[in-house]
């Protein structure tokens, strides 16, 4: 049976990951830990499956701070049961050129071993982060939309 | 007393929800729930805010049933604490317009009252779903990509 989560671990995690304060966060993960942000790889590329806590930190310290920086992590919902955590928020992020302000919605699911993250997926409202990361509307081609069956102009 | 969801509880509750069919949810959801499915209104009609169960049937039976016929609903992660739970799980539909197999993970966040859900917020991989749901690449994929600074061809 899976080794339950200590609360003051996951809370000592998440305020490290929410600080961004990287340093703090590397004793948390597990060495083979596979981190996933679920999402478009070919237009934001920090979405994806990594592996390993070297590939990890990398993409958090350097990469996303490419496209996103000062981000902060607003946890509206913290759940925990066993060797899992759940958080449910918000990011808020600049874009690290122009300097614009954004935000959208995230869930995590975290799995620990030996109170150490060995599995991390976050959801993202994805087209709403591409909108606002690349700083456009995206327009389907024909500018359709799903409707009762058929295609409609919008 | 606060109420706490239990396992078996949320067992039954998705056993019903997996089917779709509006008669085995009903009694699970709560008069005064509140359910919102983040996401682009103008792609996928289903998403935004539906408030009662009344609208929340509706939804679930005639306005997300005109896009996509969910035939397999399987959970990745279940947290469970207090009265709240979060869950991911792979949703796989075929479009309703031509039958079309798509398949996205979805991430349910939920409080349940008196064993019926009474707030709800999915959270899914929105561009991944609309592009799966329309059939088409999205515009933003289409050479654009968030960057330094500079949108790049890729």
């Amino acid at each position: 049976m899976a080794m339950p989560v200590a609360r003051a671990v996951v809370e000592g995690f998440y305020k490290v990951l929410a600080n961004s304060d990287f340093a703090a966060l590397a004793p948390y993960l597990a060495d083979d830990v596979v981190w996933t942000i679920s999402g478009p790889v070919d237009v934001l590329p920090f979405c994806g499956p990594r592996r390993g806590k070297d590939l990890v930190l990398k993409l958090l310290a350097r990469d996303i701070p490419v496209f996103l920086a000062k981000r902060s992590l607003v946890p509206t919902i913290t759940l925990i049961d066993g060797d899992r955590a759940a958080v449910f928020g918000k990011l808020t992020a600049s874009r690290g050129d122009i300097n614009r302000v954004i935000s959208y919605r995230i869930c995590q699911f975290v799995r620990f071993e030996n109170n150490k993250v060995v599995e991390y997926l976050s959801l993202i409202d994805s087209f709403d982060a591409v909108e606002q990361v690349l700083g456009k509307q995206i327009t389907a081609p024909g500018g359709v939309c799903a409707g009762d069956g058929e295609l409609v102009a919008v | 007393m606060n109420y706490t969801l239990t396992r078996d509880v949320l067992d039954a509750f998705y056993k019903a929800y997996a089917t779709r069919e509006i008669d085995k949810i009903a009694p699970f959801i709560h008069d005064d729930i509140e359910w919102t499915i983040s996401g682009p209104v103008d792609y996928l009609p289903f998403c935004g805010t539906h408030s009662g169960k009344v609208a929340v049937m509706d939804m679930i039976e005639n306005k997300v049933k005109a896009v996509l016929r969910t035939f397999s609903f399987v959970p990745e992660s279940i947290v469970i604490d207090g009265d709240r739970v979060a869950m991911l799980s792979r949703q796989s539909a075929r479009r309703t317009k031509d039958g079309v197999t798509i398949s996205y993970r979805v991430a349910n966040v939920m409080r349940f009252k008196d064993d019926k859900v009474i707030e709800n917020f999915s959270l899914i991989d929105s561009y991944d779903a609309v592009e799966q749901v329309l059939g088409q690449p999205l515009a933003a994929g289409n050479g654009a990509r968030a960057g330094s600074g500079e949108f790049v061809t890729v």
